[in-house]
C-alpha cells in the first residue's frame, strides 16, 4: 500500500519556448483544465443529486410498505380524554336527589368503603375445591369457595376472564378503566405509562376518597399522585425470585388499617400480592411452593375479613392467570381465567336463579368479564362509571337478597347502557365512523330504551322489568362485540398490501445494490424518468379508477398505486437498460464472501419465524460476527504479503476479542430469565450504573482517540483537521460525556449533600455543550475540513540528461491513499460524541468498541481485498443490529430507555426529546450508517473511477440487510398474528424493525451519501476533479 | 478551480512490487486412503463406529454431560486412532516419498504420485517398513494425539468462548467440547501432515485439497457450527450436543 502520491513538475511547463509562449499556453492551459473541473464539477452534482433523489424514492416505498401493513396490523384504539361527572347521569330522569356524592351518584350506593384485594395471576381452579386427583394448587386457597357456599348473600365467587394480553400493566388498564386492551393507545402521552383517560381511580379521587395502595409498583406508575403518601407502601415488581418480600409488606401494613382505631384514615385500600405470580414463574403453578403460598392467602384473607366492618366491601381477584409453567401474557384459556369474590358483612348480593348458588366448578360457566368489575365498583360505591368503559354491572351484586330484584338489575344496567352509548356516540364522532358500523346495536339500544321508558313510567310487572333488563344487557353485549371486533380485527389486505411494497423495494434494492453490471450512479436518472412516470400514472389510474384495491378511501388508493407504479417504472427502465446494454446478470452471489453475506441475512430473517430466536438475536448476531470473523481469520491467512497477512490477522483477532467483550453487557429481557444474567446496570433490578462503570467513559476518553489514531498513523493520514478533530474535540468531548456521567451519579448517589441543583444545572450546560460541540461545530467543520494530507514541496535537479534545466519542483502528498476515509472519518468522530452521550456508561464501552470494530472490519476489508463486497455491508449491518442490545436495549417497549430525554433537557420539548431518546435507541445502528461510505472509501484510490458508485453500492447493501430484516419480522408477525407471543415478541420486534429501517433510511440519505458530498468537493479543491 | 497544487504535467502514483499473486496456492495434494484392503473397508466402518458411540452415549449425555463426555474421551481416542493407523499414510512416509520424486520404492504407500513440489525441507526420509506396518505408524499415531491433546483444545477452547460459550459457568462442559472436537478434526491432520509449517499455513488458510481427512474437518467444524443452531431453541441442555452434530456431519462427507 502506498499512502503518498508524488507529483513532478517541470517550474515552467516543461517546455522549452519562449517566455512570452510559454505563459499563454500555460494560461490556455490553465483555462482548458479549470473548464473541465467545472464540467466534472457539475457531473458530479448532478449525479450526486440524482442519488440522493433515488434513496429518497426507496426511503418512500419502505415508509408506504410500512403505513399499509401498520393500517391493517397494528390494533389502535382512539383514547378519549372526557370524563364522567356525578352531576351528569346518563340517563335524566328519575335519579333527582341522587346527584351528590354522599348518597350515590347515578345510583344508590351500597357501601362506604373498599378492601380491594389483587392476586396477582390467581388462576379461577385454584380457588375451586377439587376432590381426587389434586394438584399442589388445589384446595390451598378455600376461604373465598367456603364463604360463598355458607353465606351466598355476603359473599359470591365469579370465573374472571381476561382480556389478552394477559400482562399485569394491561390487565390493570382494563380492570380500572373497564375498556379494552389494544397495542397502541393514541393519546397516550410521551413517556408514558401513566394512564389518561377516565378510570376508577380517578372517579374515586374525584368523589373525595382517601385511597392507600400497598404492593405492586406498577399501580404508581399508572396511578401517579392519586395514592395516600403516608400510609402507601409500594414494592418492586421486577423480582421474580423474591417470593415473600412484596406479600409480607402488603399483609404487615393491611391489617393495621383495618382495625377500628385506623379505619378513618382511608376509604379505599388497594393491596396488590405477588406471591402466587412470582411461585408460578419460578417454579410452576403444580408445585408445594404455590400451595404454601395460596395457603399463607387463605390465613391472610380470613384475618381480612374478620377484622372488616358492615360499610366495607372486600373484593379479591386475580388479574390474569397462568399456564402450565406459570406464565402468562397470551390469550390461552388458563392465562385469562381468573377469579373474582366480593364479600361483605351485610347482607347484600344474591343470585339470579337457585341454580347457581354454589360458584361455577369450572371458569366456562357463568364467566363475567374483567371489565363488568369498573361498572359494579363504580355502582356499588356511588360514583360515575368511567367514561370509556365498555363493561356491564354484574348481576350477582345488584340482583338484592332473596327474591331476584329485576327492578333494581334494569336500572344498573339502564345507567351502564346510558354510559356506554354516551361513549359510542363520542368516540364514532372522534374517529369518524359511520353509523352502519354500528347498526345491530343501535337497534338494540333504542328498543331497550324505548321499553325503559315504558316500564318506567307505568307500574307493570316484575317479569317485565326482567325483559327490560335482557333487552339491555343483549345491547351491551352486542356493542362490546362490535368494538372487539372494531379495535380486534386485522385488515389482512392492508397488511398483504404493505408487505408487497417492502418486497418489491427489497427486490429493488437488491437489484440495484448487487446486480454487478450496474455502475452506481450511471443509469440512475433512466430509473428515475420512468419510476417517476410510472408513479404518477399508477396514482393517477389507481385513484380515479381504484382498480387495486376498491375498500381504500381516496388518498390510500393515491398512495399505493403511486408506490406500485414506481417500482414498474423502475423495472421497465432496468429492461430499457438491459436490452440497450445487452448484460445478462442477476443479483447472485460469485464468491464465498458474498455467499456468506446471503447466508447470514437469510438465516437472521428465518430465524424472526420462531420466539426463541427472536429472544436470543443477541447471541445469535454475536454467533453470526464470530463466524465472520473467523472466516477473515482464515482468509488473512492466504494473504502473500506479509504484512496484509498480519494486518488482517491482527483485525480479525480484534474484531473476534472485542465482540466477545462487548456481548458482556446485557440487559435481559424478560423471556430470557432465567438464563440471562443483567450486566447493564449496578443490579438487574436498578437502572443506575454501578460506580465502577463509570471509568468507562473515561477510560474512552483517554484510549479511542489514541486508537483512532493509530489507524490513522499506518496511512500517514494524521494530518491537517484529523490533529485537531481526534486529537483534541474528539478527547474533549469524550471527557466532558465522561464528568457529565460522574455528575449524573454523584445527582443519584447524594455524593455532594444538597448541592444538588448546582449540580443538575451544571450537567445539563455540560451536556448541551457537548451536543453542540458534536452537531453545530463538529457538522461545520466537517464542511469547511481540508483532507487529510500534508503537502511536501522538495526541489531536485534532473539528473545528467538536463544539466541546464532549471531544478523540477517535486510534490508529494503524503496520506494520499486514504485521502477520502480519512476525511470522511471526521463526520464519524461527530457522532461518536454525540452518541457516547447519550449512551448510559455501560452503553458508551459498547459505542466504544463498536468504533474499534467498525475501523478493524474497514482493515479486514482492505486486507482481504473485499471493499466491493456484500459482506462489508452485511457485517456492518450485524454489528449495529448486535451492539443495539449491547446499548442496553432490546425489542420491547419496556426497555426504551426514556430518561435519556433529559440528557440534556429538564423538560419534554418536541423535537428534541424524542430525538434524543432515538438517539439512545439506535445509537448503534445510527453509527453504522453513517459509517457505511468508508467500506467503498477506506484505503480506496481517492481518484479512482465510479467511487460514488461504490458508495452508493455500499449504501444501498447496507439498507438491504435492514430491509430484508424489516421485511421478515412484517411477514412472521402477520403470518403469526394469532400466536400468543404477538404482543410480547413478534409485535415489538416488526415495530422495532421498522423504526430502524426508516430512521437509517433518513440517516443514510441525509448524513451519510449527503456527507460524501462535502468530501468530493473537498477532495477535488485539492486535485481537480 | 482553487488549487493549493498546481495541476502536475507527470503524475507518478509510485506501488510497490506486489507479490505475483495476491492469495496463496495450496501446494499440498490430496490424502488418499491406504490401498489394503483393510484400509478401504475401515475408513467405512469408522463413521458408524463413530455414530454408535454417540448413540450409546446420547441418553447419559444428556442426563450428565460431563461425566459422560470425559468417559468418551477414551473410546473417542482410539477409534481415531485406529482410524489413523489403519487408512492413512503418516507424514513420516510421505514426506520420504515427496522428497525424491524420483523414488519408485515399493511398498504400501507407493499410492502417491510423485509430488511437484520441492518446497519442503526433509529430514532423512523414513521408509516404512513392509514387515510391521502397524508398528511404524503406531508412534506417529500416539505422537499426533499428544500433539493433539495439548496444542488444539485450547485454542478451539478459546474460539468457542469467542462465539458465546458461558464464560463463568460450564467451562468443562465447553473444554471437553473442545477437546472433543480436537479428537474429531484435529488429530488426523497431525497424523498425515506433521508439524510441517508450511502445511499449517495452509490449513489455518483452509486452503487444503478437497479429501478424506479434511472432509472430516471441515465437517466437523460446519457441525459444531450447525451444532449450536438449537441451542437458543433450548437453552437447558448446554453446548454439549454440537461435538455430536459433528460426528453425524463427518458420515455425511
Amino acid at each position: 500500500m502506498e499512502n503518498n502520491a508524488t507529483f513532478t513538475t517541470h517550474p515552467n511547463g516543461g517546455l522549452k519556448n519562449t517566455p512570452r509562449r510559454q505563459t499563454e499556453e500555460e494560461e490556455d492551459k490553465e483555462d482548458r483544465i479549470s473548464a473541465i473541473n467545472k464540467r466534472k464539477k457539475i457531473q458530479f452534482q448532478a449525479s450526486h443529486t440524482l442519488l440522493i433523489a433515488f434513496f429518497f424514492w426507496i426511503f418512500s416505498l419502505h415508509a408506504l410498505g410500512i403505513y399499509f401493513f401498520t393500517k391493517g396490523f397494528l390494533l389502535t384504539r382512539l383514547v378519549l380524554d372526557s370524563h364522567s361527572k356525578c352531576a351528569s347521569s346518563p340517563i335524566e330522569f328519575e335519579q333527582q336527589g341522587l346527584r351528590n356524592s354522599s348518597s350515590g351518584c347515578w345510583h344508590p350506593k351500597t357501601f362506604d368503603k373498599a378492601v380491594i384485594i389483587i392476586i396477582d395471576a390467581l388462576r379461577y381452579d385454584f380457588t375451586v375445591p377439587v376432590g381426587s386427583e389434586h394438584h399442589h394448587y388445589h384446595n390451598a386457597l378455600k376461604v373465598l369457595y367456603e364463604t360463598a357456599v355458607e353465606q351466598p348473600h355476603n359473599a359470591f365467587l365469579l370465573p374472571f376472564i381476561a382480556d389478552p394480553p394477559t400482562a399485569t400493566l394491561q390487565r390493570l388498564k382494563g380492570l380500572t378503566t373497564g375498556t379494552l386492551p389494544t397495542f397502541v393507545e393514541f393519546g397516550s402521552n410521551f413517556a408514558g405509562t401513566a394512564i389518561e383517560e377516565d378510570n376508577l381511580l380517578r372517579q374515586l379521587r374525584a368523589a373525595g376518597k382517601n385511597l392507600v395502595h400497598l404492593g405492586d409498583d406498577t399501580w404508581h406508575s399508572l396511578f401517579p399522585g392519586y395514592f395516600d403518601d403516608n400510609l402507601t407502601h409500594a414494592y418492586d415488581s421486577f423480582n421474580v425470585w423474591d417470593l415473600h418480600t412484596v406479600d409480607n409488606g402488603v399483609t404487615e401494613h393491611i391489617i393495621p388499617l383495618l382495625h377500628h382505631e385506623e379505619v378513618e384514615k382511608w376509604d379505599v385500600i388497594i393491596g396488590h400480592y405477588l406471591g402466587v405470580d412470582h411461585a408460578g414463574h419460578r417454579y410452576g403453578p403444580d408445585h408445594p411452593a404455590m400451595a404454601n403460598k395460596l395457603h399463607e392467602m387463605d390465613v391472610v384473607l380470613r384475618e381480612i375479613i374478620a377484622l372488616l366492618d358492615e360499610q366495607t366491601l372486600l373484593v379479591v381477584m386475580g388479574d390474569h392467570g397462568m399456564d402450565a409453567k406459570g406464565d402468562h401474557g397470551g390469550e390461552s384459556d388458563d392465562e385469562i381465567e381468573a377469579a373474582l369474590w366480593m364479600y361483605s358483612k351485610k347482607s347484600a348480593f344474591g343470585r339470579l336463579n337457585n341454580d347457581s348458588i354454589t360458584p361455577p366448578n369450572n371458569a366456562k360457566e357463568r364467566p363475567t368479564a374483567q371489565i363488568d368489575l369498573v361498572p359494579t365498583l363504580s355502582l356499588l360505591l356511588g360514583l360515575p362509571i368511567p367514561y370509556n368503559n365498555l363493561g356491564s354491572p354484574i348481576a350477582e351484586a345488584f340482583v338484592g337478597t332473596d327474591q331476584p330484584d329485576w327492578k333494581n338489575l334494569m336500572t344498573v344496567n339502564a345507567i351502564s347502557s346510558g354510559q356506554i352509548s354516551d361513549y359510542q356516540r363520542s368516540y364514532s364522532l372522534a374517529r369518524g365512523l359511520d353509523d352502519g358500523v354500528f347498526r345491530s346495536s343501535n337497534i338494540l339500544r333504542e328498543k331497550a330504551f324505548r321499553y325503559w321508558f315504558n316500564a318506567v313510567a307505568s307500574n307493570v310487572l316484575e317479569k317485565e322489568f326482567k325483559v327490560v333488563f335482557e333487552m339491555f344487557t343483549a345491547y351491551q353485549k352486542d356493542t362490546l362485540r362490535l368494538y372487539r371486533s372494531l379495535w380486534a380485527r386485522f385488515d389482512v389486505t392492508s397488511m398483504v398490501e404493505g408487505i408487497a411494497i417492502l418486497f418489491v423495494a427489497a427486490c429493488v434494492l437488491a437489484f440495484y445494490a448487487r446486480s454487478a453490471a450496474l455502475h452506481g450512479v450511471e443509469y440512475i436518472p433512466v430509473y428515475l424518468l420512468q419510476t417517476g412516470k410510472y408513479s404518477v400514472a399508477g396514482a393517477i389510474l389507481a385513484g380515479t379508477v381504484k382498480i387495486v384495491d376498491p375498500s381504500l378511501v381516496f388518498m390510500d388508493s393515491v398512495l399505493l398505486g403511486l408506490g406500485l407504479g414506481g417500482v414498474l417504472g423502475f423495472g421497465v427502465a432496468v429492461t430499457m437498460t438491459r436490452a440497450a446494454l445487452k448484460y445478462d446478470d442477476l443479483p447472485i452471489p460469485s464468491s464465498v464472501w458474498g455467499w456468506l453475506s446471503v447466508i447470514f441475512t437469510l438465516l437472521q430473517a428465518i430465524g424472526f419465524a420462531s420466539n426463541s430466536y427472536t429472544i436470543w438475536e443477541d447471541e445469535i448476531l454475536l454467533c453470526f460476527l464470530s463466524t465472520f470473523g473467523v472466516v477473515a481469520l482464515v482468509s488473512s491467512f492466504r494473504q502473500n504479503s506479509a504484512s496484509v497477512r498480519s494486518a488482517g490477522i491482527a483485525q480479525s483477532v480484534l474484531f473476534l476479542v472485542l465482540a466477545r467483550i462487548s456481548s458482556l453487557s446485557r440487559l435481559c429481557r424478560e423471556e430470557q430469565m432465567p438464563h440471562c444474567k443483567s450486566t447493564y446496570y449496578a443490579s438487574s433490578n436498578s437502572s443506575t450504573s454501578a460506580p465502577w462503570q463509570l471509568l468507562i467513559p473515561l477510560f474512552l476518553a483517554i484510549t479511542l482517540p489514541m486508537i483512532i489514531k493509530l489507524y490513522y498513523v499506518q496511512t500517514l493520514s494524521y494530518k491537517g483537521p484529523a490533529v485537531l478533530w481526534i486529537g483534541f474535540t474528539l478527547r474533549l468531548g469524550l471527557l466532558a460525556t465522561a464528568a457529565f456521567w460522574i455528575l449524573d451519579a454523584a445527582d443519584d448517589n447524594d455524593w455532594f449533600g444538597d448541592r444538588k441543583s448546582i449540580i443538575r444545572a451544571f450537567k445539563m450546560i455540560l451536556a448541551r455543550l457537548t451536543l453542540g460541540l458534536a452537531f453545530v461545530a463538529g457538522t461545520t467543520y466537517y464542511l469547511w475540513a481540508k483532507p487529510c494530507v500534508s503537502i511536501e514541496v522538495s526541489s531536485r535537479r534532473n539528473g545528467a540528461d538536463a544539466p541546464h534545466d532549471p531544478p523540477k519542483k517535486r510534490i508529494t502528498v503524503v496520506g494520499y491513499m486514504n485521502m477520502h476515509g480519512s476525511r470522511y472519518f471526521l463526520l464519524v468522530c461527530n457522532w461518536i460524541i454525540a452518541l457516547i452521550l447519550v449512551q448510559k456508561p455501560m452503553g458508551a464501552g459498547a459505542i466504544g468498541a463498536l468504533v474499534v470494530q467498525i475501523l478493524a472490519l474497514l482493515e479486514i476489508a482492505d486486507a482481504n481485498n473485499i471493499s466491493q463486497s456484500a459482506i462489508g455491508p452485511v457485517i456492518l449491518g450485524a454489528l449495529g443490529s448486535f451492539h443495539f442490545f449491547k446499548t442496553g436495549h432490546q425489542a420491547t417497549l419496556a426497555s426504551i430507555q426514556w430518561e435519556s430525554a433529559f440528557i440534556p433537557l429538564q423538560t419534554i420539548i418536541y423535537p428534541w426529546s424524542p430525538m434524543l431518546v432515538i438517539l439512545n435507541s439506535f445509537g448503534a445502528q445510527i453509527l453504522t450508517t453513517v459509517a457505511v461510505p468508508l467500506l467503498a472509501t477506506w484505503k480506496q484510490p481517492p481518484k479512482s473511477r465510479g467511487l460514488l458508485g461504490s458508495i452508493a453500492k455500499a449504501m444501498a447493501t447496507f439498507i438491504l440487510y435492514h430491509a430484508i430484516i424489516n421485511l421478515a419480522t412484517t411477514v412472521w408477525a402477520a403470518w403469526l398474528r394469532r400466536h400468543l407471543m404477538l404482543y410480547r415478541i413478534f409485535s415489538p420486534r416488526f415495530m422495532t424493525g421498522a423504526t430502524v429501517l426508516l430512521l437509517l433510511d433518513l440517516i443514510g440519505i441525509l448524513v451519510a451519501i449527503g456527507g460524501v458530498r462535502s468530501n468530493f468537493i473537498s477532495v477535488a479543491e485539492v486535485f481537480g476533479w | 478551480m482553487d488549487t493549493n497544487v498546481s495541476p502536475p504535467s507527470t503524475t507518478t502514483t509510485v506501488t510497490p512490487p506486489l507479490p505475483k499473486t495476491r492469495k496463496l496456492i495450496p501446494i499440498s495434494q490430496p490424502i488418499p486412503i491406504l490401498p489394503t484392503s483393510l484400509a478401504q473397508t475401515y475408513t467405512h466402518i469408522h463413521p458408524i463406529l463413530l455414530l454408535s458411540l454417540f448413540y450409546l452415549r446420547f441418553p447419559s449425555l444428556v442426563s450428565s454431560p460431563v461425566p459422560t463426555l470425559l468417559s468418551s474421551l477414551i473410546p473417542l481416542s482410539i477409534l481415531q486412532l485406529s482410524y489413523a493407523i489403519l487408512c492413512l499414510p503418516p507424514s513420516s512416509t510421505r514426506h520420504g516419498l515427496n522428497h525424491d520424486p524420483n523414488d519408485k520404492s515399493p511398498g504400501n504407500n507407493k499410492i502417491e504420485s510423485p509430488r511437484p513440489d520441492q518446497l519442503r525441507k526433509r529430514s532423512t526420509p523414513k521408509k516404512d517398513s513392509p514387515d510391521h506396518p502397524f508398528i511404524s505408524r503406531i508412534i506417529p499415531a500416539l505422537l499426533s494425539l499428544t500433539l493433539t491433546l495439548s496444542l488444539s483444545p485450547p485454542l478451539l477452547f478459546t474460539i468457542l468462548i469467542l462465539f458465546g460459550a458461558p464464560l463463568t459457568t460450564h467451562l468443562p462442559h465447553t473444554f471437553l467440547l473442545a477437546t472433543h472436537v480436537s479428537l474429531l478434526a484435529v488429530l488426523p491432520l497431525f497424523y498425515v501432515h506433521g508439524v510441517n509449517a508450511r502445511m499449517w499455513r495452509e490449513i489455518s488458510s483452509a486452503a487444503l485439497p478437497g479429501d478424506e481427512v479434511w472432509g472430516g474437518t471441515v465437517g466437523t467444524m460446519l457441525g459444531a457450527w450447525g451444532g449450536a443452531v438449537p441451542i437458543p431453541l433450548d437453552w437447558y441442555v448446554p453446548l454439549s450436543a454440537p461435538s455430536h452434530f459433528s460426528s453425524v456431519w463427518k458420515v455425511f462427507r
